[in-house]
């Protein structure tokens, strides 16, 4: 179903990605075969040039990025209301095997951008640039990513039949027994509420501890705890919270609080999620990177500053995803 | 660290405003041309949502099923016969036999549709006073009165009198007497409808008794409908059966259709649009040259100039998107869309003179920008970075 203004659009965008990553790439070959840092022959002071134009080029890739990963939620919950028996994105992105692995490389690759970003910072902050080689590495490693979205997402939207039956999230989410199409079961709410708040104290400690007294292994831990987080904050956002927000205890769904009729919820709470995710685990990451001439004192201050901001992203995103839930057990909900 | 930034950023975004304001000529063409492509793309997409809308609108009262016999592939009168076949059906709130057809009025060359139906009989049929805006609806008894829609009365002069008559089959003369008016609000619906009992339409087409055009079905609960209609089907094999998620999928599919293709053919304007911008961008003149050189020498990095072209890119883009939209909201809510509107609706003669309100959620405006900020983003970030990287000796030796 191309012939669809949300088709149409997510195609253009990510065609422009496409460029934008080729031109990236053309460079990034250059560099990595004629990089002397010695050097001021013509070609090394272009290529110098030329980093300026690749760096510029990946942030634009990642602003589109995102804005492609929300237009493909607001899309895919357009679909649905040709899609027969879809009622919300849940059903129109099962509706072919393409939707939700689109989905996941995107957000994947929202990530990915934001390291490579977070690289060409730490690298330009130092005079020799020490991370040139590594960051062109990591660009070109960054494009096979590039086609697969744009190749999912492009099947995912040739694959839309208007015509196909598909579960609505009320079936998809449901945990009436008998039904096989459940997308997430098995998880009890009581153990997932535990683990959930045992989560946000570990990290708040955690990154308590790190700021008193940084510690390579703690960052370590910290970073894999935002991942364990994030991926528990999923599955409590779909099975636990979005019923809350909807005040309708069937309904588990993790898009449907993109809504304006849920006033837009769930983007403060992915928008706070997703950047305290990325800065908790890109704090390890700016770890590695510590040995190369120069960038010591960058990468602590980035650390500090990265595990800061997480915190208080993590107080935020704890606050809105309890709102609902207290309101509930406090004055009984809606009304 | 983080107020010193934005301080920077300010102070870039201000060096970017008067850049802008120095080229105001430059700027101001590329402004307008990207403010026309926005103004079409938006106009097209708000007619789009606005007729989407009121299609859900009319639907919500449609019947939740409608029964029409098919034979040889087309429609013909169903016999009211069929209703008692539905009797065993559990979940059916009422079947209403109904005559739908239109009316060639061959003197002002216009098309009415008459509707013939038992209006008490539909669910919330009482409540169909309030669409009136004078009158009231006829009861079955009362035999040749009818209620008009807005353009009914102008189009037959019913201000100054209220019977008019229309042509059977055998140029016969059918007269009929106002009873009431639709009001403005119900326009989409009732614009060119005539509403009278099923013997005065039975009368009006000479159908034989015992057949109408279709059968309503109304359901009373909206999760049975499919079961009902693919019982329907089972019991009924000949007849046509449409429910009313199917017919409102169906206007999405068409609405969706025709504003993709409406979107691919401006998509050769915002094309050329790229074009032009990529080669404003482009065109270094030794002034801005110098200027840049002289930014150099000051101090200014390569990143500090691609974060003024940054700004300036996103200042056209603001301003285009403010005018474009706001004009394209005009042109739908105040002149209805004349631009597009033979595109996107139907052709019926007596047209209603629609009063489409346009939606602006902000998935709508995220589209827009898609369509039109990103692909102009693009298109100038590589002569952006080329004027960035202009060496600061370049134009101030010679």
């Amino acid at each position: 179903m191309f012939l669809n203004p949300w088709s149409l659009a997510l195609t253009l965008c990510s065609l422009v990605v496409l460029v934008l990553g080729a031109v990236a790439a053309k460079t990034a070959v250059r560099v990595l075969r004629f990089w002397e840092p010695g050097s001021d022959s013509n070609r090394q002071i272009r290529l110098e040039n030329e980093i300026w134009l690749s760096s510029t080029l990946v942030a634009y890739g990642l602003g589109f990025q995102i804005m492609t990963l929300i237009l493909f939620m607001l899309a895919a919950d357009q679909f649905c209301k040709v899609i027969v028996g879809a009622m919300c994105a849940t059903g129109a992105l099962l509706a072919n095997p393409f939707g939700m692995p689109a989905l996941l490389v995107k957000l994947v690759g929202v990530f990915f951008y934001g390291f490579w970003i977070l690289l060409h910072q730490l690298d330009i902050r130092s005079e020799h640039y020490p991370l040139v080689r590594i960051k062109y590495l990591a660009l070109l490693l960054l494009l096979p990513l590039l086609v697969l979205d744009a190749t999912l997402q492009t099947l995912y939207i040739a694959g839309i039949k208007p015509d196909i039956i598909t579960s609505c999230c009320a079936v998809v989410f449901s945990d009436t027994p008998g039904s096989t199409t459940n997308l997430m079961t098995g998880f009890s709410q009581q153990g997932l509420l535990i683990a959930f708040i045992g989560s946000i104290i570990g990290l708040t400690v955690l990154g308590w501890t790190l700021l008193r007294r940084w510690q390579a292994w703690l960052a370590d831990l910290y970073a894999a705890g935002w991942l364990w987080f994030f991926v528990l904050s999923l599955v409590m956002i779909t099975n636990v919270i979005s019923s809350y927000v909807y005040a309708m205890p069937y309904h588990k769904c993790p898009f449907c609080i993109l809504k304006p009729e849920y006033h837009y919820f769930g983007f403060a709470l992915y928008g706070a999620l997703i950047p305290a995710a990325f800065f908790g685990a890109s704090a390890a990451l700016a770890g590695l990177v510590r040995g190369k001439a120069g960038l010591g004192g960058v990468v602590d201050r980035y650390q500090r500053l990265a595990v800061k901001v997480s915190l208080i992203l993590l107080v935020i995103f704890s606050a809105l995803s309890f709102y609902h839930y207290l309101k509930y057990l406090i004055s009984g909900g809606e009304g | 660290m983080a107020p010193r930034n934005l301080e920077k950023q300010l102070n870039i975004l201000d060096y970017a405003l008067s850049s802008l304001w120095r080229r105001r000529m430059k700027s101001l063409s590329v402004l307008l041309v990207f403010a026309a492509v926005i103004f079409l793309l938006a106009s097209f997409q708000m007619v789009t949502q606005a007729l989407t809308d009121k299609a859900s609108q009319v639907l919500a009262y449609t019947p939740e099923i409608t029964l029409q016999k098919m034979s040889a592939g087309r429609q013909e009168a169903i016999p009211l016969a069929y209703r008692d076949r539905l009797a065993g059906i559990f979940g059916i709130r009422r079947v209403v036999p109904r005559i739908w057809g239109y009316y060639f009025d061959e003197v002002r060359l216009a098309n009415y549709t008459v509707m013939g139906m038992d209006v008490r009989e539909m669910p919330e049929g009482d409540r169909l006073d309030t669409a009136l805006a004078k009158g009231t609806i006829p009861g079955p008894e009362e035999q040749g009165r009818v209620v008009v829609g807005q353009s009914i009365v102008k189009a037959l002069n019913l201000d100054e009198r209220n019977t008019f008559s229309l042509f059977r089959p055998d140029l016969s003369l059918k007269t009929f007497t106002v009873s009431g008016a639709f009001s403005r609000d119900t326009d989409i619906m009732t614009n060119d409808l005539i509403v009278m009992s099923l013997a005065d339409a039975r009368d009006l087409y000479e159908i034989p008794a015992g057949l109408v055009t279709d059968l309503c079905v109304y359901v009373a609960n909206p999760k049975e409908i499919g079961t009902i209609a693919r019982k329907i089907s089972a019991i009924l094999p000949g007849v046509r059966v449409l429910t009313r998620p199917q017919i409102q999928k169906t206007y999405q599919v068409v609405f969706g259709w025709r504003s993709g293709f409406g979107s691919i053919c401006l998509l050769a304007a915002l094309a050329s649009f790229v074009i032009l911008a990529w080669d404003k961008a482009s065109g270094l003149s030794p002034e801005e040259r110098r200027e840049i050189s002289i930014l150099k020498v000051l101090g200014w990095e390569t990143s500090d100039i691609l974060a003024v072209r940054f700004w300036e890119s996103v200042i056209v883009s603001g301003l285009a998107c403010i005018v474009g939209m706001t004009a394209a909201y005009i042109h739908v809510v105040y002149f209805a869309a004349f631009l597009f509107r033979p595109v996107l609706m139907g052709w019926s003669v007596l047209r209603p003179d629609l009063h489409l309100v346009p939606r602006m959620a902000v998935g709508n405006i995220l589209l827009i920008l898609a369509f039109t900020v990103v692909p102009y983003l693009a298109a100038t970030v590589i002569p952006a970075w080329r004027s960035a990287t202009v060496p600061a000796d370049s134009a101030l030796g010679g």
